[in-house]
């Protein structure tokens, strides 16, 4: 049987189906408990609604970007497979690269030679083992990090702010640093991108201006990308 | 402000360890219900040798992240952040820029309860977003996609450099002494690993660059904050 039947198979439907009602039922039980736990502790309904919508607002862009991911690895692994795992644990880099790793060590090139069933099954177990590292420890440390958390900060809220912020700049520094220093147009769509929001952010809160707030981010990531279609 | 404390810590955080743990243990299991289908239905199975050799390349690669990742989007997504984060991925590119600006719009500062609850509220959206469009993608999209020009599909690629431009600032205007030291490691060390100097390291090196950034960052910024809240608190006490 050829592997592209095999991996798009009911079965297989069946397999990436149940792993996606489990990340959307956790989404739903975590939401209800902090939507009711932030009207306790003092969140407004208009606060918790206006930051759901932004971040709907928000989502659509990189959705895009995993979007046409899709593509790439709909053609390689089938559908079932690239349903599943960009709803779960993984990201469109990761998979690819795990799925050319998978293949490669039973000898086969993803993209150049003919796939075999058994590539494909190596393909799949090596994305699952390769992605399960990240789900286990957080799972393991995230009650313990809060406890972390407090003891550094002996419960200086200043400086958990600034730890926070130290570690998404940190982050997000190291994320963009590999766009600067290829001196191509991902410099500046990253460049564009950053510059654009210079602009709107601040301009959103001095004037309070709220669909801006929710929008900024979105014209940000957009326009980016056509300034950098434009050089 | 009592009562909240117990709230959020008597009732909120066991149920959100208690959820959590439960839903990612299943995720785990869920995850091997395509290898499984394989094996059972169709009688496939890849050399345990081949796995392994597969394994070790990619965890040459990613592995060190299983460990930083967590670590460094903790104060940002918060305990069920981190739980709902790792068990759907698309963490960098799509989680905490969810989590940010919804912070953003509501006001609330990251690291805080408030801000907490905002990220998990904005991710559960983020969640439910993104799988309603690739479902959409996977059952509709094959079409689609393949009837949009080579030039639109190459265009789509830029949006991740702006998205991670866009995010940056936005973290650098809520501390803008910090921001030129995140950027300056993450430059630094980007060309150092281009140049090869950590060529000695299993891998392509570049974890190097998001090890050295995060923690750099946040070892610099804590001594400033911590020289800062010093120095205030002298000024307080030559007054008395």
């Amino acid at each position: 049987m050829d592997y592209l039947q095999i991996a798009n198979s009911v079965p297989m439907w069946l397999a990436a189906g149940a792993a996606i009602f489990l990340v959307l039922f956790q989404a739903f039980i975590f939401v209800k408990k902090s939507y009711a736990t932030g009207k306790e502790i003092g969140l407004t309904e208009d606060q918790m609604k206006s930051a759901m919508k932004s971040s709907f607002i928000t989502s659509l862009g990189p959705s895009v970007v995993i979007l046409t991911g899709l593509l790439t690895l709909l053609v390689t692994v089938g559908g079932p497979m690239a349903w599943m795992r960009l709803s779960f644990i993984g990201s469109v880099m990761f998979e690819l690269m795990a799925a050319s790793f998978g293949t490669e060590a039973v000898g086969v090139k993803m993209g150049i030679d003919p796939m075999t069933n058994v590539a494909f099954a190596n393909a799949v177990w090596t994305m699952i083992l390769g992605s399960i590292g990240w789900i286990i420890f957080a799972t393991l440390s995230a009650s313990k990090m809060d406890k972390v958390q407090q003891k550094v900060s002996k419960g200086d809220k200043g400086l958990i702010k600034v730890i926070s912020v130290a570690a998404m700049l940190g982050s997000f520094g190291s994320l963009v640093s590999g766009h600067l220093v290829a001196l191509n147009n991902n410099t500046i769509a990253a460049l564009a991108g950053g510059a654009i929001m210079l602009a709107l952010s601040p301009l959103a809160d001095k004037n309070n201006i709220k669909w801006l707030k929710e929008w900024a981010l979105a014209i940000a990531l957009f326009g980016g990308m056509f300034v950098a279609i434009a050089f | 402000m009592d009562k909240n404390k117990d709230i959020f810590e008597s009732d909120y955080l066991p149920y959100v360890n208690r959820w959590g743990k439960i839903t990612n243990w299943l995720g785990v299991l869920a995850s091997f219900g395509p290898a499984l289908v394989l094996l059972v239905g169709f009688d496939i199975m890849p050399p345990v040798s081949a796995i392994i050799t597969a394994l070790i390349a990619i965890a040459s690669a990613v592995g060190i992240n299983w460990v930083i990742e967590p670590i460094s989007y903790f104060p940002i997504v918060g305990v069920a952040g981190t739980y709902m984060a790792f068990l759907t991925g698309n963490i960098s590119n799509l989680r905490v820029p969810s989590a940010a600006v919804s912070q953003k719009v509501a006001g609330v500062e990251p690291g805080s309860r408030e801000g907490a609850i905002i990220a998990t509220l904005g991710m559960a959206v983020s969640v439910i977003a993104n799988i309603t469009i690739l479902t959409l993608g996977v059952f509709a999209g094959t079409a689609i996609l393949s009837k949009l020009s080579p030039e639109v599909l190459a265009a789509f690629n830029f949006l991740l450099p702006s998205l991670f431009g866009a995010i940056f600032v936005q973290f650098a205007l809520m501390k803008l002494n910090i921001a030129p030291i995140a950027l300056a490691l993450g430059i630094g060390l980007t060309l150092a690993v281009n140049a090869g100097i950590f060529s000695f390291l299993p891998g392509r090196p570049t974890y190097m660059v998001t090890l050295g950034a995060v923690f750099g960052t946040i070892a610099i910024a804590t001594a400033l904050y911590k020289n800062k809240s010093v120095n205030k608190g002298a000024a307080i006490d030559e007054k008395n």
